[in-house]
């Protein structure tokens, strides 16, 4: 036999190397392959009603009664007079604990060194509470490395819909988060009088089980957040512009193009729209909650990318693109669409609700003119339009597992601060800050924020969010009054909670493939896909993870149904 | 066995001279004997360890149903199902072949540009034009990728420079910042603008290294400067380009990750999906996990192995060095 030459590409030696690594690897490889199967990201569903370990409820009185009387929690009372303030807490707890939460902010956060910081802490008991502000476009994805490194500071308060950036939070919950039900089980009335005032879904909906597999593990692990109810965006409208161009304020899909139609001059920097893609769903039928729907007909749970109205939603979005009745910036996700809608460069605004209070605010202090105002519920062809609206509560405020018994009790007097609702002097400080510094009280003897209370005190996230009793509509009786109008209006289209009772999260596949999905309809919506590829689109995506979900929704949603 | 002899024995017939053999030495002595020099790569070598290695070992969640929130023995083997899940996602796919795509377009664009930009800089005699010349197309490599999309929005976005000129003569605004046909010639322009200069300068020193007595004697011999070029230059940096190839084929499934983020908005998720923001929308950012990211991450790791082996073997096959000497 002759040597292989050291130009060989396989020397001897080389060769008994490669087939032993060869033959390891192939004895490895069944062991291996043998091991199980993935677990972990599988989704978890929650009961939250009928549970027999939460605070025993206990009506909180209100010092004074709202005058506009709606039906909470879709559609919340309201105040058109400013109430004179009561003291909610006569016997104010002595703390001196020092602790960190984070919290999203949007935009630049305050200075801890405001006294608004010490006046509040002064008023809840001396417990000093450092905010820690993280950008909110980027806090529900951020939170979930802090969570696995167990990095946020002492407390962090989510929001509900950011639950959707974690691979499995039914597993993150128990591990991470102070398990509250021996301190909140029972009777709580006596130190925490606000908290047992707190609706008992609101507690229900702060459970989660520490064995997914077994419902008699559910446990107390959040401080739940207000439950808003009700619309949560708008299409706001610049109604001063629309006067002004001679147009009437759109009342269905077609006449929301025709006007869009009228209006844009992109030429001379005028465009409809910049954002179209969370709130437009909702004019052609598109359900909310998680995107699924049930189907009667077929007897099946549906994704909304499977229902007709998907395309003709995609279609409509393509329409006003390729028209150039979209700001041609919109795709790039960096408009400041705010400062656009001030200006006047675009007409309809996809905003939160807390925008038509903003931008009243900032037209009463000279900083914007004209005015807005949510468009109704809007669809297509004649149908019978939907509104979306929140379920459960906003969010929660999950204390560290390692707090002391002692620390997570003085939280909670913290929270049971925060909890009191309009008509109380707590309420004022946390919303409205110092008099004189934060707010003064206008004619009308509605509170109206100084330069300073709007960059301090008005930020979208601080103390207000951690708990309330209960929810009303204030600011002045106009805006009260506008607002308790539109939701009155909204009522009878609100979407049905198809999952009531439940709090489901899905399988980390589906909410993967989803975020994928919402990615290739910005494509198909901005002109960078073709309509023809929706198909496909929606075949990859219940391949990746939709039809995984649909068999953990459904059996979520017989169970909802008491099936 | 033969005992081991110190000296040589003495030829006959000639002057007795002694000639040393040089004692194979014992690890003892050999570590008596280095430590300075073993002493001095010990840093270099703790910092391979702590930021290389032991980083490198935790590659096993691949194999694994990692959680962060478990001890990590108490992870289940789940062999290669993330591998698994990874090749059957309908998106990876087209992950890998924008990846590909742009891979190549580097190669075969951006590569032979830096050899040119080099070439071109050698031949200015000038040396005060040769060094602003240089600073000129080498520093746009030390900006990030955030500055270098920014300053091309700036200057070719629907609102920037030369969109506002346009409109001023009545003509209509570019798109070519948010165009997904045209993105691949943007990339090339951010790439040739970014990355060029860099391998202009490697070349720049390989070609300081060729004896400009060739260059005289070729040019005595009557060669043009074409074949000075031909049969001079560009075999004096041969072996670092076939370096510079080899590494940039190893790196082919890595290319980058800021310039596809940053302009993934605009430009739109299908043009812009490369196997880095496949895994860092789905594994740091989105909800797959860990074990899926670390999946992906070896699977380039490894197909970057065999590419190199391959093209270094090659490259030995057709009688150059490679990136290591063959022993």
């Amino acid at each position: 036999m002759a040597t292989p030459s050291r130009r060989s590409p396989f020397r001897r030696r080389s060769l008994f190397k490669a087939a032993g690594l060869g033959a390891a690897g192939a004895a490895g490889l069944p062991v291996i392959a043998a091991c199980s199967d993935i677990e972990s990201g599988g989704g978890g569903t929650q009961v939250t009603e009928g549970l027999d370990f939460l605070p025993t409820y206990k009506e909180w009185p209100l010092p004074v009664q709202p005058d506009l009387i709606g039906e909470p929690p879709h559609h919340p009372s309201g105040f058109t007079v400013h109430p004179e303030a009561v003291q909610a807490i006569t016997e104010v707890p002595e703390n001196s604990g020092t602790y960190e939460l984070t919290v999203p902010n949007w935009g630049e956060g305050p200075s801890g060194d405001d006294p608004y910081f010490q006046a509040v802490s002064k008023a809840w008991g001396g417990t000093k509470i450092n905010l820690r502000y993280a950008d909110g476009n980027e806090f529900a994805e951020t939170s979930v490395q802090w969570l696995q490194a167990k990095e946020f500071g002492d407390a962090i308060h989510m929001f509900s819909w950011m639950l959707l950036a974690h691979t499995d939070f039914q597993n993150t919950v128990p591990n991470t988060f102070y398990d509250l039900t021996d301190i909140l089980k029972g009777d709580i009335s006596e130190r925490w009088p606000l908290l047992a005032g707190l609706p008992t879904s609101s507690w229900g909906n702060s459970v989660w089980a520490t064995d997914p597999e077994d419902p008699e593990t559910s446990r107390i692990f959040g401080i739940p957040g207000p439950a808003s109810g009700g619309p949560g965006n708008g299409m706001f409208v610049r109604t001063d512009l629309l006067a002004d161009a001679g147009l009437d304020k759109p009342t269905t899909i077609e006449e929301l193009l025709e006007v869009a139609r009228e209006w844009t001059d992109g030429s001379a920097g005028k465009w409809a729209f910049a954002g179209l893609d969370y709130y437009t769903p909702m004019w052609f039928g598109l359900p909310s909650r998680d995107n699924w729907w049930f189907d009667e007909e077929q007897d099946k749970l549906l994704h909304r990318s499977e229902m007709p109205e998907y395309k003709e939603w995609l279609e409509f979005r393509r329409t006003l693109w390729d028209e150039g009745l979209v700001h041609p910036d919109a795709p790039t996700g960096t408009l400041d669409t705010q400062a656009l809608h001030k200006e006047g460069t675009i007409l309809f605004q996809q905003d939160g609700m807390s925008w038509w209070g903003g931008y009243t605010d900032q037209v009463n202090s000279g900083e914007a003119e004209g005015d807005i105002e949510p468009l109704g519920p809007l669809a297509a062809e004649g149908r019978t339009p939907l509104v979306h609206v929140n379920f459960g509560v906003d969010g929660w405020t999950f204390l560290r597992k390692d707090l002391e018994k002692e620390q997570v009790e003085e939280f909670l007097d913290v929270a049971n601060f925060c909890a009191a609702p309009l008509g109380t002097t707590e309420y004022e400080l946390l919303i409205y800050g110092v008099e004189g510094e934060h707010f003064e009280y206008g004619d009308d003897g509605t509170p109206v924020y100084t330069e300073t209370g709007t960059a301090v005190v008005n930020a979208p996230v601080n103390f207000k969010t951690i708990a309330r009793v209960q929810n009303f509509l204030a600011g002045g009786a106009d805006r009260v009054q506008r607002v308790f109008d539109y939701n009155a209006s909204v009522l009878e289209y609100a979407e049905v909670d198809i999952f009531e009772g439940l709090r489901v999260e899905g399988p980390a596949a589906f909410k993967d493939a989803r975020a994928t999905l919402e990615d290739q309809e910005n494509d198909v919506s901005y002109g960078r896909a073709e309509l023809s590829e929706i198909d496909s689109m929606v075949e990859d995506f219940l391949a990746a993870g939709g039809e995984e979900a649909r068999e953990h929704y459904t059996a979520a949603y017989r169970t909802a149904q008491g099936e | 066995m033969a005992a081991l002899h110190t000296t040589a024995p003495p030829a006959s017939g000639q002057a007795s001279r002694t000639i040393p053999i040089r004692r194979k030495r014992s690890v003892r002595q050999r570590l008596r004997h280095d430590w300075p020099l073993l002493l001095l790569t010990l840093p270099a070598l703790l910092q391979l360890a702590v930021f290389f290695y032991w980083p490198s070992s935790w590659n096993i969640i691949a194999f694994m149903d990692y959680d962060p929130n478990r001890a990590f023995w108490e992870n289940p083997f789940v062999g290669f199902a993330w591998f698994e899940r990874l090749f059957l996602s309908p998106y990876f796919v087209p992950a890998l072949l924008n990846t590909l795509k742009y891979a190549f377009a580097q190669l075969m664009f951006v590569f032979p540009l830096s050899i040119a930009l080099a070439l071109l800089m050698h031949s200015v005699v000038s040396t005060k034009i040769r060094s602003i010349f240089q600073s000129v197309v080498y520093l746009p490599y030390f900006f990030s990728w955030v500055l270098v999309v920014t300053v091309f929005v700036q200057m070719l976005g629907s609102d920037g420079l030369f969109s506002n000129l346009l409109l001023g003569v009545g003509g209509d605004r570019l798109t070519f910042t948010s165009d997904p046909e045209t993105f691949t010639l943007l990339a090339w322009m951010q790439w040739s603008w970014k990355d060029a200069g860099w391998g202009m300068i490697i070349f720049l020193a390989a070609l300081a290294s060729i004896n400009p007595s060739l260059y005289e004697a070729a040019a005595v011999d009557g060669a043009s400067r074409w074949r000075r070029l031909w049969h001079i230059t560009l075999p004096g940096i041969r072996p670092v380009i076939i370096l510079l190839l080899i590494l940039q084929i190893g790196g082919i499934l890595s290319v980058g990750f800021e310039q596809y983020q940053l302009q993934r908005d605009a430009i739109g998720y299908q043009t812009t999906e490369v196997l880095d923001t496949f895994v860092y929308y789905r594994s740091v950012i989105g909800t797959a996990g860990a074990s899926f990211g670390t999946a992906a991450g070896l699977f380039k790791g490894v197909i970057g192995l065999i590419l190199v082996l391959v093209a270094n073997n090659v490259a030995h096959r057709l009688g150059e060095q490679g990136i290591y000497q063959k022993s």
